[in-house]
């Protein structure tokens, strides 16, 4: 049995030679020279033509859409919300004040942020009304200030550490961006701590007002200075030498149209986040 | 049959649960989608296997209520009482009484006989009826005339025995486990299968792992990557495909029931379409199984008789005074009788009793003159001897119907050399004249040559006795004999043949003409077995043998170029004598042939020879020692009428008609549903790579996923399930009765153009609709494709919450995920609309599809409309649950494929158009499938 074994194995190797290359014919994978260039070349010819179709097609597709805002807009009506600085891997804050290195990306990441806000980029900006939406024609379309003192202890102006050294650290919360958003009402955004309270919080501006100047937004390529408004969180934690742990959620409220609560989506108008500092 | 299939499901099933548990190890929370895909998949595997295992039992079915169950019963004498016990019941020593009509329960020796005679023809193929004493002839149990064998019929007569051998132990327990001992072998088409799932497979497996190992050296996690293998295994697996062959095949096997052929196992549905050999029996499947007239000799001339099954249209010239007396003794020289009680029932249909030829003439007589019985009664019978094989006459002594004429009349009929030795006159045109050596002449050219057609030649004699001899008082003692029995007047000579069926020359030339080499194998007389098989056309008009070729050109057999014969009549000796090379030799050698006086052991041999040329093989036979020779054959085809059970339990396919026609509509089906499995396989190939490419290009450009893998479930048990049923009700596209049957070896079911131009053209093209669709989908809800290039990581960040599309406006991930679905949905719904221009295009290999009518399947719309019904209610009616990952589409979505369909169905059309204008040219070579 084996030996019979052994010859088929041999056999079949043979035959596998010959398949890769076979002398007699000159068939290298069972097709000859002039066969394999036939096969190629129709192969170069059919995919050619596939690819210039398939280009075209997309050119044609790409010329039906609009440059400033997309066809539609039905699948993100209402805004989500996200924080800063931007988490590593989950909206899990963790440093220990006399670690500076545990906090500086923080720091660098909120920093980073928080440059298009800067004074000097801010120039050439308008000073909007408050409390009215700025609709605009165009075709130049300007986009409102929003001044970095509106954040108070949170706008890296007099504490560059954003409070992270001294035990109070601050975090951004944004509404995501979408274009001709109009919010009802007068939305702000309310936090609040959720289990033991071992810290205060506070919000800038106060009471977390967003401010309905700073709407609607016209897209990335007309309104391409808007700066979207922010509020800050700030944690004052009341004992430093312990480990501190809170929960932070925020939400919309105040405005009809803007979704704060999605079984789903569980960021859609929300945020939730946790702080960690360790003495 | 699908199993490899199976065990690749399985094991993305099992990856699917290890991918879960390590996700669950590491975070608790995380979803159970894993754990969804894995169920679903191992939910497949599971029910497509009960599916075809209840397709397979039903088939299976029909055959068990074939057979009669009804158990046999056995008059036993056991404490010196007579009981009746079920034949199984028996023992070795127990005393059993038989009579005329019982099947012997058991292999028995007899103790005593009265008259006995059995029917062994389901055991040795003999078909004259056997007596059967309690003397000891022989040492061949088979043979000596004491013992008769389990499942036998006793004719007449009674007998009693001692049982000697029961159940799996008697003569035909023994060729039954013989049988069962045969190896059966793989079907052709479920090797087929089997090539076409390594083929797969082999995709599935080498794809997967290629991209498993590309994705662990593009730093994925071995987690996704483990995902991506399953995807990819899953995109590869036509999974409906199992259910799709199976109904395919069984809609067949309803097909063929219909036209008479029973197949038990649905695989060999497809056997008997390429079938290259057909090895049949003679009596009863090519003829029509009863002795019948076909030529008339007298008037020094030969008439032929109507044959048919009717007998309706006798044409010969009945004018003749000679056919008056002719027609007179072949009434009265008859013993045979009707049964009683069959007023309504044509003639040919009446059950008679008495021997086959005495039959054919009371039958034939029956439909030429009318009442016979009538005519008998007016010619009183007086005196009778009956034929035996000693005398080889029969005769018989009749008062004539004529009251002015007193005399006797002595009929007499047997072997013609006997008859004429009595006779010294001869009547020619009602005239009697001396018989002298020129018309003796005359008589034995006609004898040759009537027996050179192979058939049982009669001859017929009269003479009146003088009435003042004789008179009408007169005591006729036939062992005395005081009756003249020389110096007859010779009437004519009259031949008889079991006749070919009338359906059977057709059915041979279709055979010839599908390439179907058919060799006769039979237990008769090699003359009769050659006439028969030239009058139906196994050995066609022109062809020769050997021996023809010998006497043609008056040289020595042996000097005879074998050849220059196309045709060989071979006998059991010769064949018993010929080693397997020789063997293989005249099957090569000779197109056609015809074993006669072979055992039924020899068919083995034959159908062994047969199978060594690469040739698959149907066997037809209905004995119980035939059963070796079924199962040993590709297909064993039984008798449904004269079959034993134990020749229906071997074969794979039962022809309830006996009909030999019948077997090659049983090819034409077998053909057909080859050529459409083809183009169901190529179907629901295509659509694989339109699944696979997402993937694909979802590691390597790092899109966000197009679609999803319980979406690809939808496509291949959805969608895309009656479809490729719907492709078993195509028509045959050119007459597949005009070509070869397909090589085993050359012809494959998948073969390197049908999985190239189904994966790499047609494939490839659905591929690209689909994704222009998917590409809309996003485009127009803000990402445009240069977005998405390498935004997957980004994408699938369950934590990101403000990912940027090209807008400006920002995204949660649960916003991107329903997205996502969205694009799931346009993209399976992109690869449904492409279907439907792929399914109308394998409606056809060849020939345009309007040369073949769109129309003309309806099936096929049918198909169509269940494809689009199914994905608009899992668009719109299964939407909102969220595990399916369907969301609502735009109505303009559903349309952005078709330019890309109706591109593949003029790309296809180029294709057959080439095909047929250039036959042979490198185009038809490489893209024919």
């Amino acid at each position: 049995m084996t030996k019979q074994e052994k010859k088929s194995f041999n056999q079949s190797l043979a035959e596998w030679k010959l398949f890769i290359y076979n002398p007699t014919t000159g068939e290298f994978l069972g097709r000859t020279a002039k066969s394999w260039g036939l096969i190629l070349l129709f192969y170069l010819v059919f995919y050619g033509f596939l690819a210039a179709l398939f280009s075209f097609t997309m050119w044609a597709m790409l010329q039906t859409l609009n440059d400033e805002v997309p066809k539609y807009r039905d699948q993100i009506p209402s805004p989500g919300l996200m924080v800063f600085p931007k988490p590593v891997t989950a909206l899990d804050f963790s440093f220990s004040v006399s670690n500076p290195e545990s906090y500086r990306g923080y720091i660098n990441d909120l920093k980073k942020f928080l440059k298009s806000y800067g004074l000097e980029e801010q120039k050439n900006l308008t000073n909007c009304p408050s409390g009215v939406f700025r609709e605009q024609n165009g075709p130049e379309y300007t986009s409102c200030r929003f001044p970095l003192v509106l954040l108070e202890a949170c706008s890296g102006v007099d504490d560059p550490e954003f409070g992270y050294s001294s035990g109070s650290p601050c975090i951004l919360v944004k509404m995501n961006r979408i274009i001709g958003l109009k919010p009802q009402g007068e939305p702000r955004i309310e936090c609040i701590l959720k289990g033991e309270n071992t810290a205060v919080l506070s919000t800038y501006p106060s009471n977390g007002m967003i401010d309905l100047k700073y709407f609607p937004y016209y897209g990335k390529k007309l309104h391409g200075s808007y700066l979207q408004p922010l509020v800050a969180v700030q944690l004052i934690f009341g004992n430093r030498n312990d480990i501190n742990e809170v929960t932070v959620e925020c939400k919309i409220d105040g405005s009809p149209n803007l979704k704060n609560q999605d079984d789903r989506d569980k960021f859609l108008g929300r945020v939730v986040f946790k702080i960690t500092m360790r003495p | 049959m699908v199993g490899g299939f199976s065990i690749l499901l399985w094991i993305g099933a099992i990856l699917c649960w290890i991918a879960y548990g390590i996700q669950y190890s590491n975070d608790k929370s995380s979803s159970l989608d894993s754990v969804y895909l894995g169920s679903v998949l191992a939910l497949v595997v599971v029910l497509t296997g009960i599916f075809a295992y209840y397709q397979e039992a039903k088939s299976t079915n029909i055959m068990a209520s074939f057979h009669q169950m009804i158990p046999q019963q056995a008059l036993v004498i056991r404490d010196s009482e007579k009981k009746t016990v079920p034949a199984d019941q028996l023992v070795v020593g127990d005393i059993v009484e038989i009579k005329g009509g019982d099947r012997i329960p058991a292999d028995i020796r007899l103790l005593s006989a009265q008259g006995c005679k059995v029917d062994n023809s389901s055991l040795t193929g003999e078909s004259e009826p056997q007596p059967r004493s309690c003397e000891f002839t022989h040492d061949n149990p088979l043979e000596t005339k004491n013992i008769s064998f389990f499942s036998t019929t006793c004719l007449e007569g009674t007998a009693t025995g001692v049982v000697i051998s029961t159940g799996d132990r008697t003569v035909i327990g023994q060729i039954a486990s013989l049988a069962s001992g045969v190896e059966n072998s793989k079907t052709p088409i479920g090797l087929e299968i089997e090539h076409f799932v390594h083929i797969v497979a082999g995709v599935a497996v080498s794809i997967g792992v290629l991209f498993f190992v590309i994705a662990v050296s593009m730093k994925y996690r071995v987690l996704d990557s483990i995902v991506f293998l399953i995807g990819i295994i899953v995109a590869n697996v036509p999974e409906g495909l199992l259910a799709t062959v199976t109904v395919a095949l069984s809609l067949t096997a309803k097909r063929m029931a219909k036209k008479n052929c029973l197949v038990k196992g649905l695989e060999a549905v497809e056997t008997l379409g390429s079938t290259s050999i057909i090895c049949s029996d003679k009596t009863g499947t090519l003829t029509q199984n009863r002795m019948t007239v076909a030529h008339l000799w007298f008037d020094n001339q030969v008439f032929v008789a109507d044959t048919s099954e009717d007998h309706s249209n006798q044409v010969f010239d009945q004018s003749s005074a000679t056919w008056a007396s002719l027609s007179k003794i072949i009434t009265l020289c008859n013993r045979a009788e009707f049964r009683p009680g069959q007023e309504g029932v044509p003639v040919m249909k009446k059950a008679v009793v008495g021997d086959a030829s005495e039959t054919a003439l009371l039958k034939f007589s029956e439909v030429i003159l009318g009442n016979v019985m009538e005519i008998r009664k007016r010619n009183r019978k007086v005196a009778e001897i009956p034929f035996n094989s000693t005398n080889k006459f029969q005769l018989s002594i009749h008062e004539t119907d004529d009251p002015s004429d007193k005399r006797f009349l002595v009929v007499m009929k047997g072997a013609p050399e006997r008859v004429l030795e009595k006779c010294s006159t001869i009547m020619v045109s009602g005239q009697e004249q001396p018989l002298d050596r020129s018309t003796a002449q005359t008589f034995h050219t006609a004898y040759m040559e009537l027996g050179g057609l192979g058939e049982r030649v009669l001859g017929f004699c009269h003479l009146y006795l003088p009435a003042d001899e004789f008179p009408a008082t007169y005591s006729f003692d036939v062992d005395a004999m005081n009756f003249p029995t020389s110096s007859f007047c010779f009437v004519g000579l009259l031949s008889m043949i079991d006749p070919p069926r009338s359906t059977v020359p057709d059915a041979v030339t279709k055979c010839r003409s599908a390439g179907i080499k058919i060799i006769m194998v039979t237990g008769d007389h090699p003359i009769t077995a050659k006439a028969i098989a030239k009058s139906v056309g196994i050995i066609s008009a022109n062809s020769e043998t050997v021996e023809d070729v010998a006497k043609r050109l008056n040289v020595a057999v042996e000097q005879v170029d074998k050849r220059d014969a196309k045709a060989a009549v071979v006998t059991g000796m010769e064949l018993k004598d010929m080693s397997p090379a020789q063997l293989d030799e005249l099957l090569a050698n000779h197109s056609e042939i015809v074993f006669a006086r072979t055992s039924p052991q020899q068919k083995l041999i034959i159908v062994e020879g047969c199978q060594r040329q690469d040739a698959i093989v149907a066997v037809t036979g209905d004995g119980v020692n035939d059963s070796p020779a079924l199962k040993k054959a590709d297909i064993g085809i039984a008798m449904g009428i004269t079959g034993s059970d134990a020749a229906k339990s071997a074969a794979d396919m039962v022809l309830l008609d006996d009909n030999f026609a019948s077997i090659v509509t049983g090819v034409e089906e077998g053909r057909l549903i080859f050529d459409n499995l083809k183009k169901t396989i190529a179907y629901t190939l295509t659509k694989n790579i339109a699944e696979l490419c997402p993937f694909l290009i979802y590691i390597i450009a790092g899109l966000p996923l197009p679609i999803g893998t319980i979406t690809i479930l939808f496509i291949d048990l959805g969608t895309d399930i009656i479809p490729s049923i719907a492709l078993a009700y195509e028509k045959a596209e050119r007459d597949i009765m005009n070509r070869k049957p397909r090589h085993k070896k050359k012809d494959r079911l998948v073969n390197k153009p049908l999985a190239v131009y189904s994966y790499l053209h047609i494939g490839l093209m659905q591929a690209l609709g689909a994704f222009v669709v998917y590409f809309t989908v996003y485009a127009q809800q803000g990402f445009r494709p240069s977005a998405l290039l390498n935004l997957r990581v980004e994408w699938e960040k369950g934590y990101v919450n403000d990912l940027e599309d090209s807008y400006g406006q920002e995204w949660t991930s649960y916003q991107r995920k329903y997205l996502e679905w969205t694009g799931y949905t346009a993209f399976f719904v992109g690869i449904m609309v492409q279907q439907i221009a792929d399914l109308i295009i394998r409606k056809t290999r060849r020939n345009s599809i309007f040369q073949q009518g769109l129309f003309r399947n309806k099936v096929i719309w049918v198909g169509i409309a269940s494809q689009v019904i199914i994905a608009l209610i899992l668009s719109c009616g299964l939407g909102s649950i969220v595990a399916l990952n369907f969301t609502m589409l735009r109505p303009q979505y559903w349309f952005v494929a078709v330019p890309h369909a109706v591109l593949i169905w003029v790309y296809d059309e180029v294709r057959k158009l080439a095909i047929r204008l250039y036959p042979g040219s490198w185009w038809d070579k490489n893209m024919y499938y």
